[in-house]
């Protein structure tokens, strides 16, 4: 009998004890309500709880950093190009009680009132910036390759604000709201994942690339003509150049051997009066001797020396 | 009784006829036994040797175990969540490795969203990516931050498209690929950081990266127009380098050729000359002997060379008869053998 009331006794601890103790994780917080009032203060450790059994109730909420992604959404920037913004955020539960109290919804509802918030922060800023504000980070000077580039390509036009000041301008608008509205959320972080170009801007755009890149093969092939060309004309230069100069050479050299000879000759034969008569003998001789070939008709006068000298012999 | 009577089964047999009445003591020890083992079983847990384990007791953090056989409090007092901080992670961006082998296989199919960017010229680019990091701080990574992989690959994408969104085309494709992997593993620690994700970024590596496909073609045509033009210079060099020593060569030929000819002639004017001194100092000697020595030496060196001779008489007028013979007095010569 007494056996009987003690185990029915430590059941009933046991079913009371179940009720009143629970498990808060590293990674949760906490709130307890009575009869839906929120009590005491909300739990942000983690450990072995206690509670009243049955007449209070564990709400639990993620202590961590959460997600928000936003819509991909065609935005005009200040220039009027739409593009598609991707941004995501990380935000956490920074006071349970506030949350619980103000998103009925829980985190599903938080998310919700998160994409008014910060979409709408987005929205305004891409509004208010030019496309190249919202690309690019810093004036930084590209590294370009000298030979492919022309000075006016592949540099970087100058910007204002950047990427950077406009993610911290949403970010801190983002924050704002959020604390004046009291949602008990913090918002950590906004960023731009992507952003690319709207659809019918794309094919404007490939466009754009397609005659650049024309435009550069086309000064590609005219430079290698115009090298080509350079290149043969020195060519031509040179050769003319080298053909002439060894011309000049070649007859300086002749002319300096010819006036040599002829200097030596004249002094041979111009020594006096009568080495010019014989110079002339000489040379007639010779000549006449020269021009004698088997073709040749010798017609002798017997009036002539040859034959006088037969004569005088005969004699 | 009728049914004690039926047939004997196998069954029947089997069936031990009343359990033995044991001794109470000996039932509660063999039910110690259990119970020990049980806890014990559910006290014991392993650490994979790339692993080391957290446990939370009620939730709440109290040791990081090492690799190896652990105890815990067992009933659920201790709960241990193991985190492989030894294994390098891997996440992919622009594709998906379809199939793992020799040849692996990249599938791109989907998302081509995550690997087209705009270039700090507002040009389009398609960038495929690998990251690679690992569990540095598992404390951080299992408390912090829900999700943490897929936070992880926002802030990759984000990080990726601001370096690239800061570079040109020409840079991204080309000569900027090294300093944007480096940039980008710089900048996503920092984040990764920041968020408190307990990951360490190893390394950030660029796969292909390539204009958009409808662009390619004329990218494609840059290349060849860039090729077409170092040919049409290797070509005008070549021709520049056939022609022009050669000209050289036949230009010192040409002066050579002229010294030769300037030798030659100085040094016949000379001989002559030397020649002509001897014989004139002969002929100053007697001149008129030597001039008739020479007049009829000729002769006689010319008389047998020419191939006809003709002696006319000092008296006849004219000759102009005589050299009407030619045509008869040639023509039958010229047919001897």
């Amino acid at each position: 009998m007494t056996r009987a009331v003690i185990a029915a006794v430590a059941l009933v601890v046991l079913m009371v004890l179940s009720g009143a103790l629970f498990v808060i994780s590293e990674w949760e917080q906490a709130i307890i309500t009575q009869f839906g009032e929120p009590v005491g203060e909300p739990i942000t450790t983690p450990g072995l709880k206690f509670k009243l059994p049955l007449i209070q109730k564990v709400h639990r909420f993620d202590k961590r950093f959460l997600e928000w992604a936003g819509d991909v959404a065609e935005l005009p920037t200040k220039d009027k190009v739409f593009i598609q913004v991707d941004a995501y955020a990380r935000w956490r539960i920074s006071d349970p009680l506030l949350f619980y109290q103000r998103n009925p919804g829980g985190e599903r509802g938080a998310q919700s009132r998160l994409d008014d918030i910060l979409n709408s922060a987005t929205r305004s800023a891409i509004a208010k910036h030019e496309l190249l504000e919202v690309i690019r980070t810093s004036n930084r000077t590209p590294v370009s390759d000298e030979a492919a580039f022309e000075p006016d390509e592949g540099q970087l036009d100058a910007i204002d604000t950047g990427r950077e000041n406009i993610r911290r301008e949403i970010l801190a608008s983002a924050k704002n709201l959020t604390a004046s509205v009291d949602l008990g959320i913090e918002i950590l972080d906004i960023q731009f994942k992507r952003i690319n170009y709207g659809e019918q801007v794309l094919m404007d755009v490939y466009n754009r690339m397609i005659s650049e890149r024309v435009r550069i093969s086309d000064r590609f092939r005219s430079q290698g003509q115009g090298q080509r060309a350079e290149i043969l004309g020195n060519m031509e230069r040179d050769l003319q150049q080298i053909q002439s100069e060894a011309y000049r050479e070649a007859e300086q050299i002749r002319g300096r051997a010819d006036a040599e000879a002829a200097d030596i000759y004249a002094r041979a034969y111009n020594q006096s009066a009568e080495a010019r008569r014989f110079y002339e003998f000489l040379k007639t001789m010779e000549t006449f001797a020269a021009t004698v070939d088997p073709e040749t008709w010798l017609i002798l006068s017997t009036d002539g020396e040859f034959y006088r000298f037969l004569e005088s012999s005969g004699r | 009784m009728p049914a004690d009577r039926g047939p004997r089964t196998l069954l029947n047999y089997s069936r031990p006829p009343r359990l033995p009445q044991l001794p109470l003591a000996g039932i509660r020890v063999a039910l110690l036994v259990v119970v020990g083992l049980v806890l014990i079983s559910s006290g014991v847990y392993t650490v994979d040797p790339e692993e080391e384990a957290v446990v939370l007791r009620f939730g709440r953090y109290v040791r990081t175990t090492e690799p190896g056989l652990h105890f815990k409090i067992p009933l659920g007092v201790e709960s241990v969540i193991k985190v492989p901080v030894e294994r390098q992670l891997k996440q992919e961006f622009g594709f998906r490795t379809e199939r793992v082998a020799v040849r692996s296989q990249k599938g791109r199919r989907g998302f081509e969203n995550e690997s087209l960017m705009l270039t700090g010229d507002l040009n389009t680019v398609v960038v495929e990516w690998v990251v690679q990091y690992r569990v540095v701080d598992s404390k951080k990574y299992l408390f912090r931050v829900r999700n943490v992989e897929s936070t992880f690959r926002d802030v990759t994408e984000a990080v990726m498209r601001a370096v690239v969104g800061d570079r040109t085309v020409n840079e991204v494709l080309t000569v900027g690929r090294q300093e944007i992997e480096d940039l980008v593993k710089q900048d996503l620690q920092v984040l990764c950081d920041q968020y408190e994700t307990g990951l360490r970024v190893e390394q950030v590596v660029l796969q292909d990266v390539n204009p958009p496909d409808p662009v390619k073609p004329s990218f494609n045509q840059v290349n060849q127009a860039e090729q077409e033009r170092e040919r049409l210079v290797n070509e005008a060099q070549s021709e520049y380098n056939k022609v022009i020593p050669r000209a050289r060569g036949e230009a010192l030929q040409a002066i050579q050729q002229a010294e030769g000819y300037a030798l030659n002639r100085v040094n016949r004017a000379q001989g002559d000359a030397a020649r002509f001194e001897s014989l004139l100092a002969e002929y100053t000697k007697a001149p008129e002997v030597t001039r008739k020595r020479i007049y009829l030496e000729t002769m006689s060196q010319i008389l047998p060379k020419a191939g006809r001779k003709v002696v006319l008489d000092g008296d006849l007028d004219g000759v102009l008869p005589l050299l009407n013979l030619e045509g008869g007095a040639v023509a039958p010569r010229s047919e001897e053998p």
